[in-house]
């Protein structure tokens, strides 16, 4: 499924959901402070701040750094061509981009504030799965699923 | 070649189908907007149950749904029925496949109820919002499906995922959500794959109609010597699966099926996959590695000719195994005892029947062929179920000297999956020979990273 290998150091997590690009990005200078990020599909809009809900310091008017490593990643985890669609950017051309930033010129919106906590629990759901335990039972229902 | 009998399908199985495409465009559109036709479609979903247990509970949920009673029971019966008109073409077609291999259908072995755990009370009000949950997206159905209704699932799966009793649940669950979030929130009409997601409906709905009782096994003793494997994977969980002999003493080797399973994020791919299966498998990926037996001492097998891997009963064997043989000795003329499954389960997708097929069986025409050719007939290959794995590919199809192939059903015609195939050299080729040395390069990864971010974080919130 995945174009391309994607390392999470930088970029822990990064999902497109509930009409949404969002996730969560690594501080480049502080290793406890993370950043939550997100891009609105639609409206555009978009938003950057720390878990603790302060407003990145970069964020004036237009997406950040950690938001452009945000679409970054996500183009590299989903592939531009489902990035594109879901954010509905229709005059983006998929075979044409080869990383997120190319996209940031499609991104009409602007700084809308959303509670950090709302996306960072996605991050903790998320973490949660690499911790339930794994098993040795038989899965029959997972016939279905195949890549 | 007896498996060019297989070139057409029985005329039940057909009719069934189309049926069941009728039921199903009833969910694409919705339980909460039934037109006449979809009227009609339901009255001839009962017809064809006319006379068996389930015509009367049928009607019944029928009649209710026509008066918009949505209560969980009626889904439940449409589920059935929908389950069992699966079961019956899994039946249809397995048969089929045996006549034309000349080989006895496979049997659950009898095996004695066995005392164990019953599911905690918990479980209970958990599939309880499971069927909720299934009931809303019947009636809203699949093309109208909105991001707000499928959210709050979300915490219900967090809930069974911690429940070990329900891990099945969680494995299915999971990967169905997921399918759903992909398609919603949908810029203009959505892409629904309607037979797909009413399966998967279908399969979770009969799932959670009770908590599970602990099923019936045996505790086995001998040697498992594992000949191909099948790598089964969505975003959170990925499960790899091994068929293998099992040499039991006094009793004549037997095919089963064993396999390890473990949940995942979407970034965990290739060589992290290694680290997750290895803390319940290690022992397996290591024989797998090896083209190694397995001594069990006591693992237990199901009914279904399914081995619970249990890593402190396996002791790797150190003789190098020749495979090939092996699996051309245990499927040339199978017995009954190998794996298939409950009836509950049945369905033409589960069907996997192993065949052996000799270098003189087969050939292919080109390097990235579709089909393999049979006696100079072409035979379709399953290639939408072959892993991308450096492990096993279709270019290795050329110039082998045999092969173990899966033969499935899908799409409305069979056709085969290679799950092993010998080159000549003391290792076949097969899914997941390669994660024993992926293990020691997993160091740094993606899953010690995420590992890490969960042990700090997930501890701070609790």
């Amino acid at each position: 499924m995945l174009p391309r290998a994607r390392k999470v150091q930088k970029v822990p997590f990064v999902e497109l959901y509930a009409g949404r690009l969002q996730g969560v990005v690594s501080s480049g200078s502080d290793e406890e402070r993370v950043y939550v990020s997100y891009f609105e599909a639609t409206s555009g809009n978009f938003y950057c701040s720390t878990n603790n809900n302060r407003p990145c310091g970069g964020l004036r008017g237009s997406p950040c750094k950690h938001l452009v490593e945000l679409l970054n990643e996500g183009v590299l985890q989903y592939g531009p061509a489902r990035v594109i669609a879901y954010l509905g950017l229709q005059q983006a051309e998929p075979d044409k981009v080869r990383s997120g930033v190319e996209l940031i010129r499609f991104i009409k919106g602007g700084p809308h504030k959303v509670e950090a906590g709302m996306v960072f629990s996605r991050f903790l759901t998320y973490l949660q799965y690499v911790s339930v335990a794994p098993t040795g039972a038989p899965l029959p229902d997972m016939a279905w699923f195949v890549r | 070649m007896p498996l060019l009998d297989l070139k057409t399908v029985p005329e039940p199985v057909v009719q069934t189908a189309e049926l069941i495409g009728r039921l199903d465009e009833v969910f694409e559109s919705g339980f909460g907007r039934l037109s006449s036709a979809n009227l009609q479609t339901l009255a001839s979903l009962a017809a064809s149950f006319a006379g068996t247990p389930l015509a009367e509970p049928l009607d019944a949920a029928i009649a209710g749904l026509g008066r918009s009673e949505f209560v969980d029971r009626h889904f439940a019966v449409i589920a059935a029925a929908r389950a069992a008109a699966h079961g019956a073409m899994h039946d249809a077609l397995v048969a089929q496949a045996c006549a034309a291999l000349s080989r006895p259908r496979p049997e659950l072995e009898a095996l004695a109820d066995t005392p164990g755990q019953a599911a905690p009370p918990r479980a209970a009000v958990l599939l309880e919002s499971v069927r909720q949950w299934l009931m809303e997206l019947a009636i809203a159905g699949f093309a109208n499906l909105e991001v707000g209704a499928l959210l709050p699932f979300q915490a219900t799966l967090d809930a069974i995922m911690a429940e070990p009793a329900l891990v099945r649940h969680a494995a299915l669950l999971s990967g169905f959500l997921d399918e759903l979030l992909t398609v919603f929130p949908a810029h203009g009409k959505p892409e629904v794959p309607r037979l797909r997601w009413v399966d998967l409906w279908t399969r979770s709905m009969v799932l959670s109609l009770a908590p599970p009782a602990p099923p019936a096994t045996r505790e086995v003793k001998g040697e498992l010597r594992v000949f191909a494997t099948d790598l089964r994977q969505h975003d959170h969980v990925v499960s790899l699966v091994a068929f293998g002999a099992l040499h039991e003493p006094g009793k004549p080797p037997r095919v089963v099926r064993t396999g390890v399973s473990a949940f995942k994020v979407d970034v965990l791919q290739g060589d992290d996959i290694a680290g997750l299966l290895a803390d319940v498998g290690g022992k397996l990926l290591e024989a797998i590695a090896g083209g190694q037996g397995v001594k069990i001492s006591g693992m237990l097998l199901h009914a279904t000719g399914d081995l619970v891997w249990q890593e402190a009963r396996a002791e790797v064997l150190p003789t190098k195994l020749k495979l090939a043989e092996e699996a051309a000795a245990v499927l040339t003329s199978p017995t009954a005892l190998r794996p298939g499954a409950r009836p509950e389960d049945r369905h033409p997708a589960v069907v996997e029947e192993l065949v052996w097929l000799p270098a003189d069986g087969y050939s292919v025409a080109a390097k990235e062929a579709r089909e393999l050719s049979l006696g100079g007939q072409a035979f379709p290959l399953a290639v939408e179920r072959w892993p991308s794995s450096d492990d096993l590919l279709p270019s290795d199809l050329a110039g082998s000297k045999g092969l173990v192939a899966l033969l499935r059903f899908d799409g409305g015609r069979w056709s085969l999956q290679p799950v092993m195939i010998d080159k000549g050299k003391p290792l076949p080729r097969m899914v997941g020979t390669g994660l024993q040395a992926a293990r020691g390069k997993a160091k740094g990864g993606n899953l010690a990273t995420l590992k890490e971010r969960a042990g700090k974080l997930l501890r701070k919130k609790s």
